[in-house]
């Protein structure tokens, strides 16, 4: 006979009781509460205290998930008008889906949003504006893209660390691909040329002028023959045993980073920020950056949105637009590497002069000013973010020796196309 | 007078009334939270019905079940299921069995054994999934560092539909052997050992006795294990949900190799938001429930005593 | 499927007294012994082994070979773990959860298992049929409309969709039943209705006391199962408002950079459970061995 067990529950019931009833949507003191719901590092640590002490109004909590959870909840609570944060983040490989339904959200247009619009890239502008003409974000990184190197491992197999000699190395995927086998013959044992397949292969997609879809909306990738090219091309790295299997965001792509797995890794400016958590502090200076094969590209970078239905909306606007300010995005750039929509920003000296000392002191600053400026935005459909997820699954199953290039390809289209 | 008569009417309410009243909170609840979603389930499943889609549900009958009958990746997560089913529900059972005769010896500290086989049954799938998942890493997990010592390292478990199914398995069978044993060691203890003296003198060994005595007495609790392992091995989705974690966790791998019939139904449900397709998933693993237990209480049935 | 729930009855077989028995039993050898050390050992490696990923640097993860004794980093992670996630809440709302539901379900449960066992009503033996039935049932069945009912009463993303649907069980109902029909003669309450015990105090003074044994391995049963329940939770919780467990998932998630630390905050998670389990797991053993069945 165990009472005790009763009396437990008993406790538990009681502190149950009281704890629903001090749930509330305004904190104590009278402050507003307001969240922010991210995917991946956005950098807004700092920032968000730094607003939280002007603002004594105001409480933030921000939350992050991983890509694919973030977007996903967020269609459904969009759906329902219930769970979703007061600001929600929305990745270019979603943006088209969720201005397809504007009245979810609040039309910055309507908020003073004409006046800002200046501050970012036309087209950066352009990608969130629904097609009645409602603003449903506020630009904050673009994808420009860029190699990561570790310059120890890349000279250990004969290869220059210089990063204008490496960049000389591959001025096309091919010549990656090419010093790829020369590193490979002499790399040690467990160390491979790149991460994984889908890392290459989406920065090869960014830098294609048409995408997974055509400007009606239309999925047309089973017919472009640009990125069948570009995955042809990663399909013979991988099956020349360049790749070290490892899927970008998952735990094991992470370990990668820490152990040194990989001698280059695609770079949109926000992956400088991934690897500096996940390589950490010991592998400060291994790591250089250089030019992308190709030239130019864009793969990511996001929006703030403010959903309709939350409770403080103009108080969520007004950060929403202070968090994609000019100012705010310089300091992005510098303690995380988000690359700003801001073009004003790509003259600014203390922007193109930048220099990261996490990577070596890499010029990141002219580089990616410079990757910004080259440009050319591609156009993306509705589920441009669910067909860059069932690419990525594609090469997986080449990588996995599941599937040979072809039939994984046809697997792919056949499955985007349903 | 009044006041018997008075008593006696409390009395007529109370033995007539009064249980509906202590039944009613249970029947209340479950019917609106329990009750009412399943049998709404099968409505939903005859609709085409999309959380994102704004326009209303439309009414399609069995459009939804044609299509999932043409689906192969609902083929390919039935079969996963099955897979799962007898990689987890057979050696589970024959584990157990083995344990709970282990457990019937006469043996000191015999409550710390019977806790410590119990013990992975209280521990949460999600920590325990996520440990797991750690132990069968590709290049640093644990499990193929010993398997290197023996010279067979570097499996990826994820990536081979065998190897997959195999690691889940583990993670099933850890979960729950300990918890059929403990119901088996009850039954053991009560077999008088009468019967077993008798064996003896008629020159049986451990193992005749085992498998002619111990195992056809147990039936009923073999019955009774079976079928509530496979309700539970049919629906499995935490473990190959987050065996898997990324973008596409909920495709089970890069091939679909390890998605289970309520991973695809998770899928459908909750990452497409498509409910009048997620339903039809819902009904039909249902049923095929109740099949494979059904051929789990045949099979079980025929143990005999020689 | 009945078979699920009449849990047959062990074999009662009319031979010689327990003692007996007992002392013809095969008494256990060395490798009896053996074998069940390895598999104490088995059940409790990967408990162990997260443990020693908490207590260590995130070096210790994935060095090879593995490291395997626990290290002096458990409060430092612990703290990061609190710092860095909302794991605090994720406990809060946990507790929250699995204290409610046990209360709820130890009580009404008694109360209804009480009535079919011990009262006599008009469709008793069908509404306990209805009950026997629906326990079989997966709830997975029913989580699409539950969802999109949640969402209609504005309950999606808050802890109360998570515990309304837990405040009753078949399984309990059916449990206190079976307890009641053994544990209390008839008797005893026809004495007390004799007397003019209105049945609520019956159920009071009587009823109640008597079932405090098995009350309280329903209770623990309850409780564990509360605090593990995960697939609904994941569906209907947003990951600012988490259990437990969903916080886990969304942890694993791959986002995080630190292992270690979604490996410390699975021992967290797992402590409330382990400590209930090290407190109370003779009765935990007893009631498996008695046929409280978990569905």
């Amino acid at each position: 006979m165990r009472p005790k067990a009763l009396v437990l529950g008993c406790a538990a019931l009681a502190t149950a009781v009281v704890l629903s009833g001090c749930g509330s949507d305004t904190a104590s003191g009278g402050k507003t509460k307001l969240t922010i719901g991210l995917f991946g590092n956005f950098g807004y640590a700092e920032l968000l205290k730094e607003y939280a002490s002007t603002h004594p109004d105001v409480e933030i909590t921000d939350r992050t998930a991983s890509y694919s959870d973030h977007h996903k909840n967020l269609a459904a609570h969009l759906a329902t008008s219930s769970g979703a944060a007061d600001i929600e983040a929305v990745d270019t490989g979603y943006i088209n889906q969720f201005k397809a339904t504007p009245d979810k959200f609040v039309d910055f247009n309507t908020k003073g949003g004409g006046e800002l619009k200046d501050r970012w890239l036309a087209w950066k502008w352009e990608a969130s504006l629904s097609k009645d003409g409602k603003q449903i974000g506020y630009g904050t990184d673009i994808g420009g893209l860029a190699i990561c190197y570790r310059r120890d491992l890349l000279q250990n197999a004969g290869l220059p660390a210089d990063r204008d000699q490496v960049a000389a190395l591959w001025p096309t995927w091919q010549d990656f691909m090419a010093a790829g086998k020369t590193f490979q013959a002499k790399a040690p044992e467990g160390v491979k040329w790149f991460d994984g397949g889908p890392t290459v292969l989406n920065a090869i997609v960014g830098q294609a002028s048409t995408g997974y879809y055509d400007k009606t909306d239309k999925i047309v990738v089973g017919d472009n023959k640009e990125i069948k090219a570009g995955w042809d091309l990663v399909v013979d790295g991988v099956q020349s045993g360049l790749s070290s299997k490892l899927l970008y965001s998952t735990p094991v792509w992470n370990t990668g980073f820490k152990q040194g797995q990989f001698a280059t890794v695609t770079c949109p400016a926000w992956q400088m920020a991934k690897i500096k958590d996940q390589a950490g502090p010991e592998a400060a200076g291994k790591w250089d950056v250089t030019s992308v094969p190709g030239g130019g590209g864009n793969w990511g970078g996001s929006y703030l949105t403010v959903p309709k239905a939350g409770k403080n909306v103009d108080k969520a606007v007004e950060l929403a637009a202070w968090l994609t300010a000019p100012e705010q995005q310089a300091k992005v750039f510098k303690s995380a590497g988000l690359l700003p929509s801001i073009p004003k920003l790509y003259d600014d000296p203390s922007i193109v002069d930048y220099k990261n000392p996490y990577f070596n002191d890499a010029p990141i600053g002219k580089l990616f000013t410079d990757a910004a400026k080259k440009l050319n935005p591609q156009y993306q459909g509705p589920k441009a973010g669910d067909i860059q997820t069932a690419i990525g699954n594609a090469m997986q199953r080449v990588e996995q020796g599941k599937q040979n290039g072809e039939d994984s390809w046809r697997q792919f289209v056949g499955d985007v196309q349903k | 007078m009044v006041l018997i008569d008075k008593t006696a009417r409390r009395h007529r309410w109370d033995t007539r009334f009064a249980p509906y009243g202590y039944v009613a909170p249970y029947f209340l609840i479950f019917g609106v939270f329990g009750l009412f979603p399943l049998l709404y389930t099968v409505w939903v499943s005859l609709q085409d019905r999309n959380l994102l889609e704004s326009d209303a549900a439309s009414l399609v009958w069995f459009d939804n079940y044609a299509k999932l009958m043409a689906d192969p990746y609902f083929w390919n997560a039935m079969g996963n299921t099955l897979s799962l089913w007898l990689l987890t529900t057979v050696p589970q059972i024959l584990f157990a069995l083995f344990i709970a005769q282990l457990l019937n010896r006469k043996v000191r500290t015999r409550t710390l054994f019977r806790m410590g086989v119990i013990l992975p049954n209280i521990t949460s799938v999600a920590a325990v999934t996520i440990i797991f998942a750690q132990l069968f890493g590709r290049d640093f997990g644990l499990i193929n560092w010993v398997l290197d010592l023996f010279g067979a390292g570097n499996i990826d478990w994820q990536a081979g539909t065998a190897t997959s199914h195999i690691a889940i398995a583990v993670m099933v069978v850890w979960r729950w052997t300990g918890y059929h044993a403990l119901i088996f060691l009850a039954s053991m203890q009560a077999i008088p050992s009468t019967l077993y003296e008798a064996a003896t003198l008629d020159g049986a060994n451990g193992r005749q006795q085992f498998w002619r005595i111990t195992v056809p007495l147990l039936r009923p609790q073999i019955i009774f294990s079976t079928i509530i392992a496979t309700t539970g091995n049919m629906r499995l989705l935490a473990e190959p949900l987050l065996f898997n974690p990324g973008a596409a966790a909920a495709t089970g791998g890069s091939d679909r190799q390890f998605q289970t019939a309520a991973l695809y139904l998770y899928e459908q449900g909750f990452t497409n938001y498509d409910f009048g397709y997620s339903s039809a998933i819902a009904v039909v693993l249902a049923i095929a429930t109740v099949i494979v237990a059904g051929l789990g209480y045949l099979v079980t049935k025929r143990i005999r005593t020689e | 499927m009945t078979a699920v729930l009449e849990r047959p009855a062990p074999v009662r077989p009319a031979g010689p007294s327990t003692r007996a028995r007992r002392l013809a039993r095969r008494v256990a050898g060395p490798w009896t012994y053996a074998a069940l050390i390895a598999i104490l050992a088995g059940s409790a490696f990967p408990v162990y082994w997260s443990f020693v990923v908490s207590s260590q640097t995130p070096d210790a993860i994935d060095s090879v070979p593995p490291v395997l004794v626990p290290g002096g980093h458990l409060f430092e992670n612990i703290a990061r773990v609190f710092d860095t996630t909302d794991f605090a809440l994720a406990l809060m709302n946990s507790i929250v959860v699995a204290g409610t539901v046990t209360v709820s379900v130890v009580l009404f449960s008694t109360l209804a298992g009480f009535a079919f066992a011990k009262l006599k009503f008009r469709g008793r033996n069908v509404l306990l049929l209805l009950i026997i039935g629906t326990q079989a049932i997966p709830t997975e069945l029913g989580i699409i409309p539950l969802y999109m009912m949640m969402s209609e009463f504005g309950w999606a993303g808050e802890i109360h969709a998570v515990i309304v649907p837990g405040l009753v069980t078949a399984f309990g109902v059916f449990f206190m039943r079976q307890y009641f029909e053994r544990a209390i003669p008839d008797e005893l309450l026809e004495a007390g209705r004799m007397d003019g015990c209105h049945s609520l105090r019956l159920f009071w003074h009587v009823a109640l006391p008597a079932a405090r044994p098995a009350a309280a391995v329903l209770g623990l049963f309850t409780f564990m199962q509360a605090w593990n329940d995960f697939f609904w939770p994941l569906v209907v919780l947003v990951p600012e408002n988490p259990t437990v467990q969903t916080a886990l998932s969304t942890l694993a998630s791959g986002y995080t950079t630190d292992y270690t630390l979604v490996l410390t905050a699975a021992t967290i998670g797992t402590v409330p459970v382990l400590a209930v389990f090290l407190l109370f797991g003779r009765q935990i053993v007893g009631g498996i061995m008695s046929g409280a069945v978990k569905g």
